[in-house]
């Protein structure tokens, strides 16, 4: 409507036409409002997604609002003015020739503007997007920092230290030390830098320096790690939580304990990490641990598709964990 | 005299204890130490202590069930690390615990109170037992929970390990089911029957005979012209069908 009113003011004041500006405004309206609402009415019953419908629509929305509006100006003129714009040959074909110009680059700033709002909609989405995913990298943290040291692990330590001061104070010494390292390394972790795959092991093997005072004969654990593998960028806390699930639920409520092996090995443009044990495996109905949910969700976030955790059945018994994460290409920023 | 056994799983905290108890309660007599459940109870018949120092989390027996099967027998002083639950359980009941690392302050009150009973001979309470189920059921990840939660299936040589909650959805594929998850499909023996029965029904719902799907992977249902409905879930191609009977699963909040 606005439009059309400005198409008119513009027409009778340039003198593109010698008629008057009701004259004009009135025959402008009417292409207006017939090829906007044919057009609106076309695209609200087929929602086109193609280009190529899309035009297809305009141009018949434009010429077949053309014709109508024609009609319809013609016939209010008639009544009003009685003025017969149909034996005019000459402005006929002039107000045709208007009418599908401006309705072609009225549809254009249209469709331009449509287009513009929706690739604001897709960069709004994007943000939207990534802001989540950073929130998801945050929340898989803070889970993680409180999932890392468990009480019921801290206290044992701390009182088997307290035992040994009396009765073996160089084993008491050294469960301090390691627990110390322990400490150390995954409180400062939690917003971590990168660090590497032997400093990952490191800590691990403190950890289970610690269970194997615990825990004596019952529990041996073996690392196998090659030097290939030794420098390689690694997040930080993502196997430790897998030898802490080894020992909770596989070993140490096992009378007779077991062994934990850790094996890294490269294959093709992989690092593949397994920890097995041969303790007493899952159930089919025990819960899934936070900590298992934790390593396959910082898995996703950090490597997508290219990661992943594998659990599997150890034979004889216990259980086989595996990491699989790409070589190259560690984006240890976010986790 | 008194006689007392020490079960922990852990050498050292046993020796730790027993050396806290010769300091505060010379007359004691520790007449032995168990390192799990089973030994545990073994021990309490064949000496007949009068009192059992327990530690809860134990392998074979937790310290818990160990108390199920001595109660009435001695009287029972449960040790643990870290138990939020049971402590504030036993708080309540008047039932003695001690938490590692036992303190000499806490283990005189602990002895003292112990003597008490003792001297006045009041029998051991029989209703520990029920009491304890009580507390077992009320400590969270203990044992396992009543639904399936891990899908054991065949890949290759090996046997892999899938959380329920990564299956898509669940096929009926003669007396077997296959399971489809994002990275693909496996077979499991299990049919779609016992399944329908294993699963957590909050978390997974039968939507036809030979269909089980993970809820939180719906995306959307529409209603066929037939009356069926078709059920499409996340990052998923496939529609499957929704036969008239579970309908009323989908029916408008």
């Amino acid at each position: 409507m606005i439009l059309s009113t400005v198409i008119a003011a513009f027409l009778t004041f340039t003198g593109i036409t010698t008629k008057s500006f009701v004259i004009n405004l009135i025959v402008s309206q009417s292409f207006g409002v017939s090829m906007y609402s044919i057009i609106h009415f076309l695209l609200w019953i087929f929602k086109p997604e193609r280009m190529v419908s899309l035009i297809f629509i305009v141009i018949i929305g434009i010429v077949s609002g053309t014709l109508i509006g024609l009609q319809m100006g013609s016939f209010a003129l008639h009544q009003i003015f009685s003025v017969t714009l149909m034996q005019q040959q000459k402005s006929l074909f002039r107000a045709i020739v208007l009418a599908i110009t401006f309705g072609s680059v009225i549809s254009y700033l249209f469709y331009s503007r449509f287009r513009l709002r929706a690739s604001e909609e897709v960069i709004q989405q994007e943000r939207i997007k990534r802001l989540s995913s950073e929130k998801e990298a945050l929340e898989a943290n803070l889970r993680l920092l409180q999932a890392q040291i468990e009480p019921h692990f801290l206290f044992n330590t701390l009182s088997n230290v307290l035992s040994l001061i009396d009765t073996n104070p160089t084993n008491g010494k050294s469960m301090l030390v390691d627990l110390i390292h322990y400490l150390r390394t995954s409180l400062s972790r939690t917003f971590p830098d990168p660090i590497t795959l032997d400093q990952e092991i490191d800590m691990i093997k403190a950890y289970l320096n610690i269970q194997k005072i615990r825990m004596g004969e019952r529990l041996r654990f073996k690392i196998e790690l090659p030097d290939a593998v030794r420098t390689h960028p690694f997040p930080p806390m993502l196997l430790q939580p897998l030898a802490e699930n080894a020992i909770k639920h596989g070993l140490e409520p096992k009378m007779e304990g077991g062994e934990i092996t850790i094996k890294a090995v490269e294959k093709d443009d992989l690092i593949r990490i397994e920890v097995m044990d041969t303790g007493l495996g899952f159930s089919s109905f025990q819960k899934v641990g936070v900590g298992i949910g934790n390593v396959r969700e910082r898995i996703k976030l950090l490597y997508g598709e290219k990661g992943r955790l594998i659990l599997e059945e150890n034979d004889p018994n216990g259980v086989r964990a595996i990491i699989e994460v790409p070589k190259h290409d560690v984006q240890s920023h976010h986790c | 005299m008194y006689k007392a056994i020490i079960a922990d799983d852990e050498k050292e905290l046993r020796t730790y204890l027993k050396s806290m108890l010769q300091e505060v309660w010379p007359e004691l007599i520790i007449c032995g130490e168990a390192k799990n459940g089973k030994e545990t109870l073994e021990l309490v018949e064949s000496k007949q202590p009068q009192i059992a120092f327990l530690d809860i989390r134990m392998p074979g027996l937790s310290g818990m069930e160990v108390a199920k099967k001595i109660a009435g027998l001695c009287r029972i002083v449960f040790v643990t690390a870290f138990d939020q639950y049971a402590v504030e359980a036993f708080e309540k009941e008047a039932v003695d615990y001690l938490l590692k690392p036992v303190s000499k302050e806490r283990l005189i009150q602990t002895v003292q109170r112990l003597k008490n009973q003792l001297d006045s001979s009041i029998e051991p309470p029989a209703r520990l037992a029920e009491f304890v189920e009580q507390v077992l059921s009320k400590l969270p990840g203990r044992g396992g929970s009543d639904f399936l939660r891990w899908i054991k299936t065949q890949d290759k040589d090996s046997i892999r390990l899938i959380p329920v909650e990564e299956a898509d959805y669940f096929k009926a594929e003669d007396k077997y089911t296959l399971v489809i998850t994002k990275e693909g499909e496996s077979l499991i023996k299990k049919s779609i029957r016992e399944l329908a029965q294993e699963l957590d029904p909050a978390q997974f719902w039968q939507i036809h005979r030979g269909t089980i799907v993970n809820v939180s992977k719906i995306d959307k249902v529409s209603r066929s012209l037939t009356g069926r409905g078709m059920l499409k879930l996340k990052g998923r191609p496939e529609l499957l069908t929704v036969s008239r009977n579970y309908l009323h699963l989908f029916k408008q909040m």
